[in-house]
């Protein structure tokens, strides 16, 4: 799929990330025992063999920047490759984007000067392991004006921003809600579009300048409702998961434990590419046990890790237990300390012998280079 | 190309026919260590983090695999538009054109490499050995001393020291006699085959070994002995660090058991002298329950079921549900299916050892499943015996 260009836009709603997405973006949110949530997204295109992909970036993306850099893990530092699309203060723009729409129209210049026919839309919550192309020929065979992506078992948490379409028996689009307190409609939205690009930055440039901002309600389901444009869909059937908010993210992280999950997520032909730590690979001593967990390469297991997740260069000193838990990179879990249902992010430390036990309903969240 | 101080030149051409079976399809540098490095991330590796940014790597035997793992040199920082990781296989030019004929005939051959940097000095590597060396440190004494040639040596009990080729010198480290295997050891410095020439004399020194037809054009047998007879100032380096030499067998497998050691005597965790690797892009390893790791290392894209203690795996290796690993190696994508028994072993990229199958011994020589060799269930391997996946 040569002939497609791909856009990401990470300045989604967080706020039920609460203490996670405080210093960074979503797209930026470390995930998986090694990997940023971004990386799936921008997996998944260079999987479609997409060549030039733009991430729209909105606040705190300096570790955003950090992990991407030139986008060589990924394929991308090539002559278009990956451009970061930071926002911007000019006249017409406050430089805060009020949405997808905004901050397409802010970019349109990235679009008019991109030469691809068709281009993917993504959002940076959403994860996924995908090759777009099969969705992209449906896209082309049926004519459509917009192909919306949705799975009917991706679950939201994020009830205001859930959307929902059916889809008829030739794929198109018969109606679309958008946060409903009770969804009538199967299909989840997974937040990925296909479309032309001429014509996407068209219906973006005349959307603006009528003054609407919600490319969701003001473009698509308009359309949808008086038949403007041929909306179509496609059904992703893999798997998916939505990161909205801390239990999901808790909850998807804890469901790599299980083995079709990896194999579904993480299948050989379609590696998920990442920054690149050089770590040794993870060292368990004599005393070191874990179990039903992932462990990430720098690690050094001294203690006792269960049902967790473990990123890279954590420590897990003697006598430490580590119970259903993330434990982003390079924390350390002193000598005698416990955790339970916590999240701990990047560099902190429980110092020896502490104890934090969460009930399983409500993990807690550690900040960054906290020390407890 | 901008004028670069010292250029490296690494020596990979060598077939490494001691390590056997695993080095049938692949040359020495790429043979795989510690679970997620080849043994050419070290001198790479060392390269990159010593300020050098020129490295040749001569290339002979079964040069593809080597070739596309070091790519376009970007794990090492060493894809540069000036400077950067080059791969020098031997080359016809007109009439001529040869395979290299000795260490020394190797970098003859790419005199035309070196002379475009316009260096002042030449670095010259093999690529079989585990070390984390400085090599400014090393330039910096060579250019104190104001030498033509520096060799790297190795203070080696005294009792192994006929093992080696061995350097006498004076009290200022300058070197009087270069002795290969000597019985009776005057001296306790061994070569690391690790030498600073300056350019200029090592340029005329090699031109002129090369109109030599008795000459087995070799840095140890011809070169070093021509400098010394020529009065040339040879100097000495001491390096006192963690190296070990990966020519065999039992000391590949030894270099790897090393790093289980509490504490490490190669520290792989120094952020300050980082090995880096070409990284395979795997989700972190998997513990399943009822599984049991101790004193292991194990390394991204591993699924453990059944039980590893004191070994080291690789990345993508599967070991199933009651499969026990002991005093193991295993490598990249290996499976270990239910119920095999591994011990004092090393398995082979890829290798498949089925359900019930034994491979190894508690005591004796290490057993060797080959790359991609298929052990069928209940098959034994006993201790020393090697498995290549061609004759199978």
């Amino acid at each position: 799929m040569k002939d497609v260009m791909g856009l990401i836009f990470t300045g989604e709603n967080d706020i039920h990330l609460g203490e996670l997405t405080s210093l960074r973006a979503v797209a930026a949110l470390p995930i998986a025992g090694r990997y940023r949530v971004i990386d799936f997204q921008l997996s998944s295109m260079v999987h479609t063999g997409i060549k030039n992909v733009g991430v729209i970036t909105q606040k705190n993306y300096q570790s955003l920047m950090d992990h991407i850099g030139s986008g060589r893990e990924w394929d991308l530092h090539g002559k278009q490759g990956l451009t970061i699309l930071p926002p911007f203060l000019t006249r017409e723009n406050m430089g805060v984007y009020a949405g997808l729409l905004d901050a397409l129209n802010s970019n349109r210049n990235f679009l008019r000067l991109s030469t691809q026919e068709y281009i993917v839309v993504t959002n940076s919550h959403t994860v996924y392991n995908a090759d777009f192309s099969e969705a992209i020929q449906q896209h082309i065979d049926t004519g459509a004006d917009i192909t919306l992506v949705y799975s009917k078992s991706l679950k939201s948490t994020d009830t205001e921003n859930a959307t929902y379409i059916s889809v008829d028996e030739n794929k198109t689009v018969t109606g679309m809600e958008i946060g409903p307190m009770v969804p009538t409609r199967e299909g989840a939205f997974m937040k990925i579009y296909i479309a032309k690009r001429e014509l996407l930055r068209q219906l973006v440039e005349q959307a603006a300048a009528n003054g609407l901002h919600d490319f969701d309600r003001d473009i698509v389901q308009r359309a949808i409702n008086d038949g403007t444009l041929k909306i179509c869909g496609y059904e992703y059937t893999d798997l998916a998961a939505q990161i909205d908010s801390i239990q999901s993210y808790f909850n998807f992280n804890m469901s790599l434990q299980n083995d079709e999950v990896r194999r579904q997520l993480f299948p050989a032909e379609r590696p998920v590419y990442t920054k690149v730590r050089d770590d040794m690979p993870a060292r368990y001593n004599n005393e070191g046990k874990s179990s039903n967990s992932l462990v990430g390469n720098g690690c050094i297991i001294e203690g006792t890790v269960i049902n967790s997740v473990l990123f890279r260069g954590v420590k897990v000193a003697k006598g430490a237990v580590v119970k259903n838990s993330i434990v982003m990179q390079d924390a350390q879990i002193q000598e005698g300390a416990e955790i339970d249902h916590c999240i701990l992010d990047k560099q902190s430390v429980i110092r020896r012998n502490g104890r934090l036990i969460a009930p399983a309903a409500y993990p807690i969240v550690i900040a960054k280079n906290v020390v407890i | 190309m901008r004028k670069k101080q010292c250029v490296a030149m690494l020596l990979a051409g060598g077939q490494g026919s001691r390590l056997g079976i695993l080095t049938k399809n692949v040359a020495k540098p790429a043979v795989p260590y510690g679970g997620k490095y080849r043994i050419i991330d070290f001198p790479l590796s060392n390269c990159t983090n010593s300020g050098i940014d020129v490295v040749g790597v001569l290339t002979q035997y079964r040069p593809l695999e080597l070739n596309a793992y070091i790519g376009s040199g970007s794990p090492w920082d060493l894809d540069l538009s000036n400077g950067g990781v080059y791969v020098l296989p031997p080359y016809h030019s007109g009439k001529t054109g040869e395979w290299y004929k000795g260490t020394a005939n190797a970098i003859y051959q790419n005199i035309p490499f070196i002379a475009q940097w316009d260096p002042e000095y030449v670095l010259v590597l093999s690529g079989d050995h585990i070390y984390k060396m400085d090599y400014n440190a090393m330039l910096q004494s060579h250019i104190a001393n104001g030498a033509d040639l520096t060799i790297a040596v190795r203070e080696v009990p005294w009792a192994e020291a006929p093992r080696f080729g061995i350097l006498n010198t004076d009290e200022h480290n300058q070197i009087t006699e270069f002795e290969e295997k000597p019985k009776h050891p005057k001296s306790n410095k061994a070569s690391m085959g690790v030498y600073i020439f300056t350019w200029s004399k090592m340029r005329k020194y090699l031109e002129q070994d090369e109109l030599n037809p008795n000459s087995e054009n070799d840095f140890g047998k011809n070169i070093i002995p021509d400098m010394l007879a020529d009065n040339q100032k040879l100097f000495t380096y001491t390096f006192d660090g963690y190296w070990k030499d990966v020519g065999t067998i039992e000391s590949l497998w030894e270099a790897n058991m090393d790093l289980l050691e509490m504490p490490m005597p190669i520290d792989l965790y120094d952020a300050r002298w980082r090995i880096y690797a070409r990284n395979p892009g795997m989700p972190p390893h998997y513990v399943a329950e009822g599984a049991k790791v101790v004193n292991s290392l194990i390394t991204e894209g591993c699924e453990v079921r059944g039980v590893v203690n004191h070994s080291v795996l690789f990345a993508g290796v599967t070991v199933e549900t009651g499969a026990e690993i002991t005093d193991a190696v295993i490598m990249p994508g290996a499976v270990i299916e239910r119920g095999a028994v591994v011990r004092r072993a090393i398995v082979g990229e890829n290798a498949h050892i089925c359900a019930g199958a034994v491979v190894g011994e508690e005591t004796g020589l290490i057993a060797v499943v080959g790359p991609k060799a298929e052990i069928a269930s209940g098959d034994k391997v006993a201790a020393g015996v090697q498995i290549d996946a061609d004759a199978q």
